[in-house]
């Protein structure tokens, strides 16, 4: 157990560092899913599990600097759970979510902690120091390699056998209704992504895909690539200029530095 | 942290240059190089700069190259060293128009104004473009093929996802380069229809996701008499397949339109499936 509690910590690690650097988005719960399957001998359940947990989290994304539950601990703690502690994944799902806003407020923390580090970039670049300035931007990768590694082997090194025995301990209305909870999940996600992107005259857009998917079963990717025709078509006919009330900022065009620009991330 | 004391930096910021020759400096090899870096963007990320300090690290290699003179390069490094915040997958465009005005040797004043114009709408257009509309498909057919044991689920997607990520992140750094101030228009013109293709697009697909991923069903029978009705496949299923998993959705967006947090959201859905299974109701 030790060497495969330190394997998903070094992994969770590197998918932590993927999270805010890199962003090759190897950290998404379909592949740590599947890696932690790899880790401990079971890529299947490793595979369903990482798919389910994937939807939990699709419409949580970093939008406009807002933080959601951590991605990298909920994909690679749920799976681990699934797998560990033999359960069905949506039941993964109900452990995962408060694992992982729990640590999403500390990174909320790191943030807030590594703003004076500014004032010593700037200090470096007074005195032309480029190398101190390099250094100080590495500086942030290791802090967050070290915090995942602890916070995801502390809990499968020593959790593991435990997990089983609390979930058999649990009464069985509580296990399927957190297994219907998962079924129902990716809706929060899907709201929360309809939030930014609505608009009355999408919404025919939207019930198209629901239409095709429901009445006729058509898969996401028939639909995906009747929507880019159906978007090709709508941007060369130039209807978009019409289209005022648009959801992206278009910042003013000013010097003024103290605006605050809250978008990426 | 010792360094507390502030720098003025009116004092080191110069909007004229004691060494204004303008000369090509800047090869293919190095605008690579930055963009690699680029890949440090968040880095230093911290809520008083974003990605001031991570921006200026990865611009950090043309700054050296283009300002021989000390001065200069004090001034370029404090003035990038302020608040900056931007799509990562498209901060490499606007990396690519200010180093060919840096190389032009422009005004301070003129590269900073261009660079906090340019980086609001990127954010916004990034967000929508990826975090809306790549990352949901490509996850989205990945998460259905490995949802049935298929090993091509995730690494179809880690593949997919990354051609479409390092194709923006080293062409746009070329393209910005290239087209230089002019790309700045251009944007501004498309904005508007890009966003919007995205968002049809997205939502179409969400539309399908919704029909597709959430798993809502009741489970209950109704007795009438001596007929037993299933309520899901003998109503709702005639009516409207995939009714619940709709209602819910729009009752989740209704909620976080109304200010609730996502975390109030993922606790009431979890209530409901207990109080649900309690109940024997699905």
């Amino acid at each position: 157990m030790l060497i495969q509690a330190l394997l998903i910590g070094i992994w969770a690690g590197i998918a932590g560092i993927d999270l805010f650097n890199g962003l090759t988005h190897i950290h998404r719960p379909i592949f740590t899913g599947f890696v932690v399957g790899l880790i401990l001998g079971d890529w299947q359940t490793g595979l369903i599990a990482g798919a389910t947990l994937e939807l939990v989290w699709a419409g949580m994304v970093p939008l406009a600097g807002a933080q959601p539950p951590n991605v990298v601990i909920g994909g690679i703690i749920g799976t681990a759970f699934a797998i560990l502690a033999h359960q069905d994944p949506k039941i993964a799902v109900g452990v995962a979510v408060p694992f992982a806003v729990a640590v999403q407020s500390c990174i909320t923390l790191l943030f807030t902690i590594y703003s004076p580090v500014m004032h010593k970039m700037d200090n470096y670049a007074v005195n032309g120091n480029t190398k101190g300035i390099d250094r100080l931007n590495y500086l942030g990768p290791i802090i967050l390699f070290i915090f995942y590694f602890i916070i995801s082997f502390l809990p499968i090194y020593f959790g593991a056998d435990k997990a089983e025995v609390i979930v058999n301990a649990l009464p069985k209305w509580l296990i399927s209704g957190l297994s219907v909870a998962g079924g129902i999940m990716p809706a929060v996600g899907f709201a929360m992504l309809m939030k930014i992107m609505w608009k009355g005259s999408y919404a025919p857009f939207f019930a198209v895909g629901f239409i095709l998917a429901a009445y006729l079963k058509m898969p996401i990717l028939a639909v995906a690539i009747l929507g880019v025709a159906v978007a090709a078509y709508d941007f060369f006919m130039g209807s978009g200029k019409s289209d005022d009330g648009d959801k992206v900022k278009v910042a003013p065009v000013n010097d003024d530095l103290e605006e605050d620009y809250s978008n990426g991330i | 942290m010792a360094s507390k004391e502030t720098i003025n930096r009116d004092e080191f910021i110069k909007n004229d240059y004691e060494d204004p020759t303008v000369e090509k400096v800047l090869t293919k090899k190095d605008l690579n190089k930055m963009a690699w870096r680029s890949l440090l963007l968040q880095a230093s990320f911290n809520y008083e700069r974003m990605q001031g300090g991570g921006w200026t690290y990865s611009l950090l290699p043309g700054l050296k190259k283009i300002h021989k003179n000390k001065n200069d390069l004090r001034s370029a490094m404090l003035d990038h060293l302020q608040f900056f915040n931007t799509h990562p997958f498209l901060v490499t465009f606007i990396q690519g128009v200010i180093l060919a005005m840096e190389e032009n040797k422009e005004r301070r004043d003129t590269i900073r104004g261009i660079k906090v114009a340019m980086m609001g709408p990127l954010g916004g257009i990034g967000d929508a473009l990826f975090w809306l509309t790549l990352l949901p498909i490509t996850a989205g057919i990945g998460a259905s093929l490995a949802a049935s044991g298929n090993i091509a689920g995730p690494l179809l997607f880690v593949i997919v996802f990354n051609i479409v990520h390092f194709a923006l992140v080293f062409g746009l750094m070329h393209y910005g380069y290239n087209a230089g101030t002019k790309a700045v228009l251009s944007l501004k013109e498309s904005t508007k229809k890009i966003s919007r293709a995205a968002s049809i697009v997205g939502l179409t697909v969400i539309g399908a996701l919704v029909a597709t991923y959430i798993n809502f069903k009741f489970g209950i029978k109704i007795h009438a008499g001596s007929i037993n009705v299933d309520l899901q496949k003998g109503v709702i299923d005639q009516i409207m397949p995939q009714l619940l998993p709709l209602l819910y959705t729009f009752f989740c967006y209704w909620m976080l339109k109304k200010g609730r947090s996502p975390l109030t959201l993922i606790g009431v859905t979890v209530v409901i499936g207990i109080l649900g299974s309690l109940f024997k109701l699905f």
